[in-house]
């Protein structure tokens, strides 16, 4: 066992900060607004092709597609910056629909998105979730009608939250009426610009857009079935352990804030916050590690799926450890919305107090999470 | 960065997997009962394994292994419930490797090696209740020789020492002192304890000591002492790693061949979910004891992380093996089930060197508060 870096991979990630405290100034308003609710604006968009452009979205990939052929701790290192800097560490394009279209696209789609992906001038629209299909994906029922030259899509989808700005939707729909459910769903790559779809938002309750969207009488051309037919739910399913993975940047960058507060303000002598606080630590230190080895899985060529599935609820969850001991710390202040001068870190804790809970159900809940972890890890028999 | 285990790491786990299985399994059950508490047999034939030697020079006997074996070997121990010294042992000759007389050295560690020889580390001294009068250490020289009176606590196995491990304060400071379990004016009686892992009190009265018995310097005392706890509470974390895998495993396979209502108890949620925090817990600390160890044997400063580790294992201690228990439903309240023992053992375990609490103190110094 080895838990240090190699001096190659200590210098990469000393680049890779050095990047983002230069480009300070696109890198914070970026963050301003993806913080807003609103997701990519311009600043975003500047500093994600300027990410792109270095090949840090895909690292992992084929330099003939935007990448630069390295090993995934890479791709941990450079997350863990984003994570830090930006509040987010990948794309849907990077992260999902992209290892996909590598592994099962046609060779026109390779070459038609994924050195866009990687470049970071498109993002994906990530298009499972419906009205009566949540942890049961494979129970969608949108509608994809095969005529031959092209597919038919109508009904609807539901909390697609970058359906708004992304230019392409990664679309599941039903080919096929199949018991069970899931062989008879397909994945498509969906212009958005496409006549027919109507994008309607929904607010959350940190703040932050997500959409309801609508799809009528869609047409699509047989060229954007990606794989073959009817085998999308297997596509999705080698994917999802990609989207797991994770980091604790932005948590360790946040505990940081808090800790330089209470010592700013001279609460540390309590020994309820100091157990506290030591607890806080002791979990982002545990769960770094867990990330650190799904990378390190990932490099070894064994796919990372009951360990994502622990690694994204053991984050999630001490997200909420997190936000809810820090207002328990700062006390009756931590309510206040920014703009108060009584708002403690311009209200930042309000804030994430009602936006964290997104993280806890998005890609997949906690129970979907320990679900996975019982069958799949610990081969427990399913129901 | 390689968080798998090196060829050799695998080896090692591995004899010492199958080693155990074929030698120690159930064996906690006729020990308990037995007076030393431990099967002395099990112990030789460790030490024929080169066990006890595992952290020491070969010109002592030892393998010149590190931390992270032991630590590897410890989690085997752990699942196997193996009782006995062997971490007093270990860190207590550890002390004396880095810090004792070439003489000390000698002495000690050929035959500790050799599994011939039981050191224990006596370090807890009684806290008065309030009001109750403050037990103090009786320290004076006289012709050259320390006389030592004094009351430790929670010395575990403290009947089988060979020597002990004794701090106090002396003019010049705190100081350490090897002490021959042969010295006249030494009592040892064992507590009934939960995990009836004989844990006793020492008394020393008027124990006659040289000053060439004195570990390090004198005024050393307490940072040596430090530095074996901080040891003790990583072995004791790998300890509980272990066990708590162990506990894990049989409440899985408890909950794949138990049925009620028709069906295997395993495919229930409520069991699934808790069968996945139990592993979350485990995972969680099994890095976490593996980084601090890794690091010791880098000789890199791992204090935070051993505190870390510990606090983690002594809370998961309790959390793991209760869902145990209550996966395994009546049968894991009986005497006759193994489980138990290991709920019982848990507790010393997550108590010994100190518990969540206590080590949370120190991590949250280590950040600066």
């Amino acid at each position: 066992m080895d838990f240090k870096f190699t001096a190659q991979e200590e210098r990469f990630r000393q680049e890779v900060q050095e990047f983002f405290l230069q480009e300070e100034k696109d890198v914070s308003a970026a963050r301003e607004e993806w913080d807003s609710g609103q997701g990519f604006g311009p600043h975003s968009w500047a500093i994600i092709r300027k990410i792109g452009s270095k090949g840090w979205l895909c690292p992992t990939w084929p330099k003939k597609y935007g990448g630069l052929e390295l090993s995934f701790i890479y791709r941990y290192i450079i997350m863990e910056q984003m994570h830090r800097f930006l509040n987010w560490f990948s794309t849907v394009g990077a992260g999902m629909a992209g290892p996909v279209i590598l592994n099962r696209g046609s060779q026109e789609q390779k070459e038609n998105y994924l050195p866009r992906i990687a470049g970071g001038e498109i993002e994906f629209a990530l298009g499972y979730t419906e009205p009566d299909a949540g942890s049961d994906m494979a129970s969608l029922i949108i509608d994809a009608d095969d005529k031959g030259d092209h597919f038919i899509i109508s009904g609807s989808k539901l909390f697609n939250t970058r359906a708004h700005f992304a230019q392409y939707y990664w679309l599941g729909a039903r080919t096929a009426e199949t018991k069970p459910a899931h062989r008879g769903i397909s994945l498509f790559i969906v212009d958005l610009k496409s006549p027919g779809i109507n994008v309607s938002p929904i607010w959350t309750v940190g703040g932050r857009r997500t959409n309801a969207v609508y799809f009528d009488n869609v047409r699509v051309p047989r060229e954007a079935l990606v794989g073959e037919k009817n085998r999308g739910f297997y596509y999705i399913m080698e994917a999802v352990d990609f989207e797991r993975i994770s980091t604790v940047g932005g948590l360790e960058r946040d505990f940081d804030e808090l800790l330089a507060y209470v010592k700013a303000h001279r609460l540390g002598q309590n020994p309820l916050t100091r157990q506290k606080l030591a607890e806080l630590a002791i979990e982002i230190e545990s769960a770094k590690l867990l990330a650190l080895k799904a990378a390190w899985m990932l490099d070894r060529r064994r796919l990372p799926n009951y360990e994502a599935a622990m690694l994204k609820m053991v984050v999630s969850e001490m997200e909420q450890d997190f936000v809810y001991t820090a207002m328990q710390i700062i006390g009756p202040c931590a309510q206040v919305k920014r703009g108060s001068e009584w708002a403690p870190s311009n209200g930042k804790y309000e804030w994430r107090y009602r936006d964290s809970l997104e993280e806890l159900v998005t890609r997949g809940t906690s129970e979907i999470m320990r679900n996975i972890i019982a069958q799949r890890g610990l081969k427990l028999p399913r129901a | 960065m390689d968080l798998g285990f090196s060829k050799s790491e695998k080896l090692l786990v591995e004899s010492a997997s199958g080693f155990l299985t074929k030698e120690a399994t159930g064996i906690f059950r006729d020990t308990e009962r037995s007076e030393a508490g431990y099967s002395e047999r099990l112990w030789h034939k460790m030490a024929q394994l080169g066990w006890m030697g595992i952290l020491f020079p070969e010109q002592y006997g030892g393998m010149d292994g590190n931390f992270l074996e032991l630590i590897l070997l410890l989690e085997e121990m752990g699942k196997a419930l193996v009782p006995g010294p062997f971490i007093s042992t270990i860190i207590g000759g550890c002390g004396i490797m880095r810090y004792g007389t070439e003489r000390q050295k000698e002495d000690i560690l050929p035959k500790l090696t050799a599994g011939r020889q039981v050191i224990i580390p006596c370090f807890i001294a009684p806290e008065p209740a309030a009001g109750a009068a403050k037990m103090k250490d009786q320290v004076s020289l006289r012709e050259g020789q320390y006389l030592l009176s004094a009351t430790r606590l929670f010395i575990p196995y403290a009947e089988s020492a060979d020597g002990f491990l004794f701090e106090t304060r002396t003019q010049a400071g705190k100081t350490l002192f090897l002490i021959s379990s042969k010295t006249p004016g030494i009592i040892c009686r064992p507590f009934e304890t939960l995990a009836a892992d004989k844990q006793c009190e020492v008394v020393l009265d008027r124990v006659s000591v040289p000053p060439t018995n004195i570990v390090g310097s004198e005024g050393q005392g307490a940072a040596i002492k430090n530095e074996i706890e901080l040891w003790g509470a990583l072995c004791e974390s790998a300890y509980i790693l272990g066990l708590l895998e162990k506990v894990l495993e049989m409440a899985v396979n408890h909950a794949k061949i138990r049925e009620q209502f028709g069906r295997p108890i395993g495919t229930f949620q409520a069991i699934q979910h808790q069968c996945a925090d139990m592993v979350s817990d485990i995972d969680k600390l099994k890095f976490l004891t593996y980084q601090a160890a890794w690091k010791l044997s880098e000789n890199i400063p791992a204090g935070r992380e051993i505190h870390m580790a510990k606090a983690r294992a002594s809370d998961a201690s309790r959390r793991v093996t209760l869902l145990g228990i209550k996966i395994h439903g009546g049968v894991g309240i009986t005497q006759e089930y193994d489980l138990q023992f290991y709920f019982r053992r848990a507790k010393a375990a997550e108590t010994a060197f100190g518990d969540g609490d206590f080590h949370r103190e120190f991590v949250a110094r280590s950040l600066g508060l």
